[in-house]
């Protein structure tokens, strides 16, 4: 193959754009949906509503410290050099959180007896996929699943030290 | 000159369409959406690269659509102005539906792979080769040499500089050329 015959590749295909036999198709019919959406919005946004005031202590507590991870991973991410590997930053955020988090609830009672025991596997698991990184530094799935159990640690930890009064 | 007679009568009949939408005629709306469903998707699908996204978006487009429709002035053609709105949508869309992992150590998004292609039904060459590119070479790529936009209104769609839009356009042709001769 040619530069030539690509050249005429991608002029071919760009004129066929927006020829109809040309164009994919969505899989699903997409009107009843369409439809439903433009009929019911009114609706859609009160059964929101009355779901949001429903839903429980933890659940908004959660929220809101999924948030608030969120928010500061931006912040503390954004001050770092974009150069430096994610896998590192990632885990230099996570055990910073995860030490505050401990020393914060260290005189505090943990409502469970084996949480340590739930803790070391979720190390566990964080050290395999931290191995796995190593060959494929900018493994996307790989760094979601890291994300993925370091969140976890901190549900955990958080979780087991909260009050009774909130466990609803 | 040749007048192009099919495709006047099309947009003769778009114009009615949107004309009778823009009173608050559903039924008009319902055939807007039969005549231009496939270009939204289309256009959904090469920018997302993902099937059930492109579903979601296409179906956001068009709710937007009957909701915003009274914000066509008819100065340019309807089929300009829906992909401008299509293309916005699916931008944001994307940005919505990135996680705080993808948003704080910027990880680029690959591309479709020949499973999530196949599933994607009959697609041409082009299109193929365009769902596998990643994500910002994708974006830019099909915003510039299929939608026509120029590098300078990219970037601003895209947050990103000038200079970043050019040298992913050609890293995309570059990969669409490597592709095609190897294919």
């Amino acid at each position: 193959m040619t530069k030539s015959n690509f050249d005429e590749f991608l002029a071919k295909g760009l004129e066929q754009k927006n020829n109809p036999e040309q164009m994919p198709e969505p899989q699903k019919s997409l009107w009843p949906g369409v439809e439903k959406a433009i009929n019911s919005a009114p609706h859609s946004s009160i059964d929101s509503e009355s779901r949001a005031t429903r839903s429980g202590a933890w659940r908004n507590l959660s929220a809101i410290a999924a948030s608030t991870l969120i928010g500061m991973c931006a912040v503390y991410f954004s001050m770092k050099p974009p150069e430096q590997n994610p896998v590192v930053q990632m885990s230099a955020y996570f055990e910073q959180q995860k030490q505050t988090l401990l020393v914060q609830y260290g005189s505090q009672p943990a409502l469970t007896n084996d949480w340590q025991v739930q803790l070391q596997e979720l190390e566990q698991a964080e050290q395999a996929i931290k191995t796995a990184l190593e060959n494929d530094p900018e493994n996307a799935a790989l760094l979601q699943m890291l994300a993925q159990v370091y969140q976890q640690q901190l549900d955990l930890i958080n979780r087991v030290h909260q009050p009774r009064w909130q466990q609803i | 000159m040749l007048v192009d007679a099919q495709n006047a009568f099309a947009d003769d009949t778009l114009d009615e369409l949107v004309l009778r939408t823009q009173q608050g005629d559903q039924v008009a709306f319902a055939a807007l959406y039969e005549q231009c469903h496939r270009r939204v998707y289309a256009l959904c699908l090469r920018l997302l690269a993902d099937q059930a996204h492109a579903e979601d978006a296409c179906q956001e487009v068009f709710v937007q659509l009957w909701h915003k429709i009274s914000q066509f002035n008819g100065q340019s053609r309807f089929t300009t102005w829906l992909h401008s709105v299509t293309s916005n949508i699916a931008i944001s869309y994307l940005r919505k539906h990135k996680n705080w992992l993808q948003k704080v150590v910027s990880i680029e998004n690959s591309g479709m792979d020949e499973a999530g292609i196949a599933l994607c039904g009959d697609l041409n060459g082009l299109d193929k080769l365009i769902l596998r590119l990643p994500e910002r070479a994708r974006l830019v790529f099909v915003l510039h040499a299929v939608e026509g936009y120029r590098h300078e209104e990219i970037a601003t769609m895209l947050s990103m500089a000038v200079g970043s839009s050019k040298s992913q356009y050609h890293r995309a042709k570059k990969l669409l050329q490597e592709w095609y001769e190897n294919d």
